[in-house]
């Protein structure tokens, strides 16, 4: 009696802690929301503060005031700049992964040797969880050198005006592409290998190629699973911050925006603003990036929410 | 599409042109085969290239800093403290991701019913998966470092990591509390266990392998996370850094690797080829690292299935 009144105590306890675990992940997300949403607002209403009209569509971020020309310390929220370098270069990478991943993905599932897949696999694993700062690293010494060496005769030739330091949105479009490459393949494989055989086996006892399989067949079967893997490889592209900035290396946008050389310039996007000039402020200019951070999280929040309603309506899982 | 034009012409066609012209369209359907196929196939060799170089790049490069004994030690061109630091953030952010997130998994799997709660815990796990880890560096600074006083320090650090780190463990103790069979559940149940007796001594044990993959794969996240620490745990060393104490600021390997790489020229006292011959054996340390975690993990999941398949 006493012994079964113990171990139903201990059950209750038990289901209480494991409650409690499941639900401080609602309250994380919660804190995160509401604690980066308090501070968001703050430089549109405070004293000294700016309009929303100013911070989406003036280039000219300046929080600290340093770089007014009057020379009276007034600071600057126009963000247009940083939020179009992160846009930039999450489009353009996602454009070139999406070729690369979703080829590669289809071969690895329909065609690839034995001995093709026991190398690639483990290759996915490992660059899936290799650190932003090392791919980052890795542009820096030879990516960016590589793109200067290039194009210092291209852009002389043509007369384009800077393109000669190799760093910019080029570079970072490149290093961000080795970055999501490999999230954006693994969830795409997964997707690949949920449509049953069965499609396989149908499509091509109708006499079809196996190129004819893969493309009228399978893609469009685990095209919404596809569609996820290429909303979290963007989710992943906007938010990554070192390997980035690491190969930006700007402090504004460059003067020419609609020239041929603007990819290959030194550049801004919001993630590297934060991650080199956030801890150094205070005050109102501290703000200024708890609106930044807040742009971020309502994009990534959109594409999560992208991603599962695409996940919903998948008939494979 | 093109059957059907070529079946549909108004002229009845003679058998012979019938028979060249499907001739032609299987060549042409086989050509467009062939050509899918070494696209595809040179794809995939790329993508794979790339992979092997970066790899080979980084451990190549890395190579004279790691055959240098200095590199090892603890001046300012040796990574002694921040090798200390990396493997006490990854312990002690372990000490609270591994219970918290596996008593939410066990909670999901075992105790609560499909519905909208779990839902609801579901669809806040893929959020704050999707949060840049910048933005939770900022939110860890927000409250941990300044809100609950615990300013720049391991402890605020080891915080931020586990916000960051919840999501991926929890998945990954879901799945592995997922691979035991119902039947061992109901097993447990008919002899009178109550639930918690169940986990404990039948749930728990067969998962094992699984726990400790997520185990292993979520230390090589912490390892290789720098973004989330930038404003929580900072980028210097104080002079007692080979203490345990909690409440110090100091460096991993990554964040020392941004620090060489993206402050600029001579910030940390050392030349330009210095920090470059430093920053690249940091590169391959973490590399090596991230590889033995694979390996460990692989192994770990061999395990699993040579149990699977002799039970």
């Amino acid at each position: 009696m006493q012994y079964s009144q113990r171990a139903r105590w201990s059950d209750q306890i038990a289901r209480a802690v494991f409650f409690f675990c499941a639900i401080l992940l609602i309250v994380i997300i919660l804190a995160v929301i509401g604690f980066i949403s308090s501070k968001a607002f703050s430089i549109f209403f405070e004293h000294g503060g700016t309009s929303f009209k100013t911070f989406f569509t003036i280039d000219n971020w300046d929080p600290t005031g340093v770089n007014d020309p009057t020379g009276n310390g007034h600071p600057s929220f126009g963000a247009f700049g940083l939020i179009l370098g992160s846009i930039v270069v999450t489009l353009f990478s996602i454009l070139i992964v999406i070729p690369l991943a979703l080829g590669t993905a289809v071969f690895f599932t329909e065609m690839a040797p034995g001995w093709l897949t026991s190398i690639l696999k483990p290759l996915i694993e490992i660059f899936t969880g290799v650190p932003s700062v090392v791919v980052g690293f890795l542009g820096l010494t030879i990516l960016v050198p590589f793109l200067s060496h290039l194009l210092t005769p291209v852009a002389k030739s043509l007369g384009i005006v800077g393109a000669t330091a190799g760093f910019g949105w080029g570079a970072a479009i490149l290093v961000l592409v080795v970055m999501v490459l490999p999230t954006t393949l693994s969830i795409s494989i997964d997707a690949l290998r949920a449509v049953p055989g069965s499609v396989r086996e149908a499509s091509l006892a109708l006499g079809s190629t196996r190129w004819q399989m893969m493309r009228r067949a399978i893609v469009p079967a685990a095209s919404t699973g596809l569609g996820t893997a290429i909303v979290l490889g963007m989710a992943r592209a906007i938010g990554e911050t070192l390997a980035v900035a690491l190969v930006l290396a700007g402090n504004s946008l460059p003067k020419h925006l609609f020239s041929l050389g603007v990819f290959f310039q030194p550049n801004v996007n919001i993630t590297a603003s934060i991650a080199n000039d956030f801890a150094e402020t205070s005050g109102v200019s501290q703000d200024a990036y708890w609106t930044l951070a807040f742009v971020l999280l309502t994009i990534s929040f959109i594409f999560i929410c992208i991603s599962r309603y695409l996940a919903s309506r998948s008939v494979y899982k | 599409m093109s059957i059907q034009s070529a079946s549909s012409t108004t002229f009845p066609p003679s058998d012979e042109a019938r028979l060249a012209q499907q001739g032609r369209l299987v060549r042409r359907l086989h050509r467009g085969n062939a050509i899918a196929s070494s696209v595809l196939w040179f794809v995939t060799v790329l993508v794979t290239v790339i992979f092997v170089a970066i790899i080979l790049n980084l451990v190549w490069t890395g190579l004279p800093a790691l055959s240098n004994p200095t590199f090892y030690g603890t001046g300012s061109r040796g990574i002694a403290p921040e090798l200390f630091n990396t493997f006490y953030i990854l312990i002690l952010t372990e000490i609270f991701l591994f219970p918290i997130s596996l008593g939410a998994a066990i909670f999901l799997v075992e105790y609560a019913r499909q519905g909208w709660l779990t839902s609801v815990i579901h669809f806040a796990a893929e959020t704050l998966a999707g949060v840049p880890s910048i933005v939770l560096g900022m939110f860890g600074f927000l409250v941990f470092s300044s809100d609950a006083h615990l300013s720049i320090s391991r402890l605020a650090g080891a915080l931020t990591l586990l916000c960051l780190n919840f999501p991926l463990g929890l998945r990954l103790f879901e799945d592995a509390l997922n691979t035991v069979p119902r039947e061992l559940r109901e097993g447990g149940l008919a002899l009178g266990a109550t639930k918690w007796r169940t986990i404990r001594t039948v749930v728990l044990p067969s998962a094992l392998p699984g726990i400790i993959t997520g185990l292993i794969l979520t230390a090589g996240k912490i390892i290789g996370e720098a973004a989330a620490l930038l404003f929580t745990m900072g980028l210097f060393n104080p002079a007692n850094v080979f203490t345990l104490d909690p409440t110090l600021a100091s460096d991993t390997l990554t964040t020392r690797l941004y620090f060489l790489k993206g402050s600029g020229a001579g910030s940390s006292g050392l030349t330009s080829a210095q920090e470059t011959l430093l920053a690249a054996g940091i590169s391959a340390i973490l590399i090596l690292l991230l590889l033995l975690i694979n390996i460990a993990a692989r192994s770990v999941g061999r395990l699993i299935q040579r149990r699977l398949t002799a039970a």
